[in-house]
């Protein structure tokens, strides 16, 4: 039954995005890439793909970082289409997808202003998907209360802040904390709306997807933190409560209050997905071949890809900007390898497509 | 040699020789320092040359290794942590560069060393959802990739220095081989030349005065001769006057004894030769 109202308000959509989807770099197409020499030749094979026509018109010098900033144009132009073609409960899904990057780019803006930057210069480093109109005010702004009460308040977000900011929060150290706070209430919030919101095939693959999401912040904070002198509580309210290793009380205290890698390596490979995580990495650093972190990619990837393999669902426009990412981070990558000549590294890239 | 007029202006007597000898010495012996220390500069800076190529290719291979792990940073952030990391820098260096100076055959070299303090990590919450080891990776990596720019620096220091400090030392030496020596050593032949030249000058003058001064005394020997050679000739004179008023009295005699005359005669003879003898003695008491 799912299916029989979908296609009236999401149809062109999703035929859209499986279209986009279709573009995305394959397997054999990445070979290609990584066998250019020169950044030149690397242009000519993305002239090819669907990022023909963004990479023609760079006049100065190729480097990795322009060639960067064009894909990511492209990926926000796509983004953008698809969401003024939207309707609820798709638009509302989709503001939800930007609201991760708004908490980067607040926050940007936040560490800007305690350093006494120049707003203008931090504007242009906000990353367009997290814009939302009122955000070149929040410099403005020179104490954090009024900040809340007169700019956060209007924005999507407030409800967030409001659980976590206090005044004397925001020192250097802390923003990153806060950054971690504003993404667990995210994820959560996200996940309840996916939840009870959606229809029956999204809310199945976007609790996927989110868990996942989450359980790799909640490995991510706990490794990274180690050596840093955070306190268990502080610790606590970092983690999602969502996901497969933060759901369950006693293994969420138990991440929080350990302090050691290898502890932490046992515990994590005591739930089920995550079991190769490790055996892959030999360490926690890139020592061995595979990084964790390139497994966390790789994993996700597969979530993604197995998105679209359910029809009727809004999943797979997540999936679509999730797996655009990982593109633009390939062919970043593997633009830098060739850059800088270190060949050897390049096939480093997750391809699944 | 480079000529005769390639010496100092001064005045040929012995004491300036003596200076002149003094400063012919001192030279040799600064000329010897400065060769010795020019030869330990030298062997300093070969060493230091050798030193910044490998630096230098140590730093290619650090650099490269620390922009590669900065991409992967944006690989696994996915994003441009710059501006995180940008602020949340702290007061505290992290980083510090001491200098202290090194001696090397007089001239200071100064010496940086990089001075790490491990304990401030400004920013070790970056990227603490995702990346954060990626980032503290990066993080360690362009540490040493400026600890090598800092040894690099302190060998380039040194490089350029000692460079400058060898030339004017073998510039040095070279004056004091080429320029001052010789003319020194001209100096002092100069001296020497121009004494000697006083040296006959006075020997002739002695000679000379010595030669007048016999000239004059065989003069007045020859006066003093012929003086006495007069009044020997006086008294012979007045010796043959008795002799011939002997002679008178003896004719006077002679008609007394005749028979004795002959043995008068001869005795008289006898007489004049004693006489003669006793001339002799008398001229050679003179």
């Amino acid at each position: 039954m799912e299916g029989l109202f979908f296609n009236i308000d999401a149809g062109y959509i999703e035929g859209l995005v499986r279209g986009y989807k279709n573009s995305l770099i394959t397997s054999s197409q990445y070979i290609n890439l990584s066998q250019c020499d020169n950044l030149e030749d690397l242009k000519l094979q993305l002239s090819a793909t669907d990022y023909g026509n963004f990479l023609a018109d760079i006049n100065q010098t190729l480097s990795t970082s322009i060639i960067e900033q064009k894909l990511n144009k492209k990926l926000i132009e796509d983004f953008n289409y698809i969401r003024s073609q939207a309707t609820y409960p798709l638009s509302k899904f989709m503001d939800f997808i930007t609201y991760s990057y708004m908490i980067d780019n607040i926050l940007l803006i936040i560490t800007g202003t305690i350093h006494n930057r120049d707003k203008a210069e931090i504007l242009k480093k906000c990353n367009p998907l997290g814009w939302f109109d009122t955000l070149p005010t929040l410099s403005i702004t020179t104490d954090l209360n009024s900040l809340y009460e007169t700019v956060l308040i209007d924005t999507p977000l407030a409800k967030y802040f409001h659980n976590c900011l206090s005044i004397d929060d925001l020192d250097d150290l802390n923003i990153e904390i806060i950054r971690n706070i504003l993404y667990k209430e995210y994820l959560e919030d996200f996940h309840n709306f996916c939840v009870t919101e959606l229809p029956n095939p999204t809310d199945e693959i976007m609790d996927r997807l989110l868990n996942f999401e989450a359980d790799k912040r909640t490995i991510n904070i706990c490794i990274n933190s180690i050596d840093t002198d955070l306190s268990t509580e502080e610790k606590m309210k970092m983690l999602p409560s969502i996901g497969l290793l933060t759901s369950n009380d006693s293994i969420k205290y138990q991440l929080s209050e350990l302090s050691d890698l290898e502890n932490l390596k046992i515990l994590i490979s005591s739930v089920g997905p995550y079991k190769e995580f490790f055996n892959d990495s030999s360490s926690s650093s890139t020592a061995g071949g595979k990084s964790l972190e390139d497994s966390f990619y790789e994993y996700e990837m597969n979530l993604n890809r197995n998105a679209f393999t359910q029809q009727f669902t809004y999943s797979t426009i997540w999936a679509y900007i999730k797996s655009k990412e990982q593109e633009i981070r390939n062919i970043a990558w593997i633009s830098e390898c060739i850059a800088q000549n270190q060949k050897d590294k390049i096939n480093n890239y997750i391809s699944v497509y | 040699m480079s000529g005769a007029g390639n010496r100092e202006q001064v005045f040929p007597t012995r004491m300036t020789l003596g200076v002149m000898k003094g400063k012919l010495k001192g030279a040799q012996t600064g000329h010897s320092l400065l060769k010795r220390k020019s030869e330990a500069l030298t062997k300093r800076f070969r060493d230091i040359t050798k030193r910044i190529d490998d630096a230098k290719r140590k730093m290619g291979r650090v650099m490269q290794t620390a922009a590669f792990s900065l991409a992967e940073v944006s690989y696994a952030t996915g994003g441009n942590i710059g501006f995180q990391v940008q602020e949340s820098i702290s007061n505290n260096a992290r980083f510090k560069v001491k200098s202290r100076q090194e001696n090397v055959s007089g001239v200071y070299l100064p010496q940086f060393e990089a001075d790490i303090n491990e304990s401030i990590n400004d920013f070790k919450m970056t990227g603490l959802g995702r990346g954060g080891q990626q980032i503290q990776k990066a993080r360690e990596v362009y540490s040493k990739s400026v600890e090598t720019l800092v040894d690099l620096a302190s060998l380039q220091t040194a490089f350029v220095i000692l460079d400058d400090v060898i030339k004017v030392t073998n510039r040095r030496v070279n004056a004091i081989e080429h320029v001052i020596i010789p003319r020194t050593e001209n100096t002092i032949s100069y001296i020497n030349s121009e004494l000697d030249e006083l040296d006959r000058e006075e020997f002739y003058r002695l000679k000379k005065v010595q030669e007048k001064k016999q000239i004059a005394t065989a003069a007045a020997d020859a006066l003093m001769a012929a003086k006495k050679l007069k009044e020997e000739q006086d008294r012979l004179n007045e010796l043959e006057k008795h002799e011939i008023d002997d002679v008178e009295k003896l004719v006077v005699k002679d008609e007394v004894v005749k028979e004795e005359e002959s043995e008068v005669n001869t005795k008289a003879n006898d007489d004049d030769n004693t006489d003669l003898v006793n001339e002799t003695e008398g001229d050679v008491i003179f």
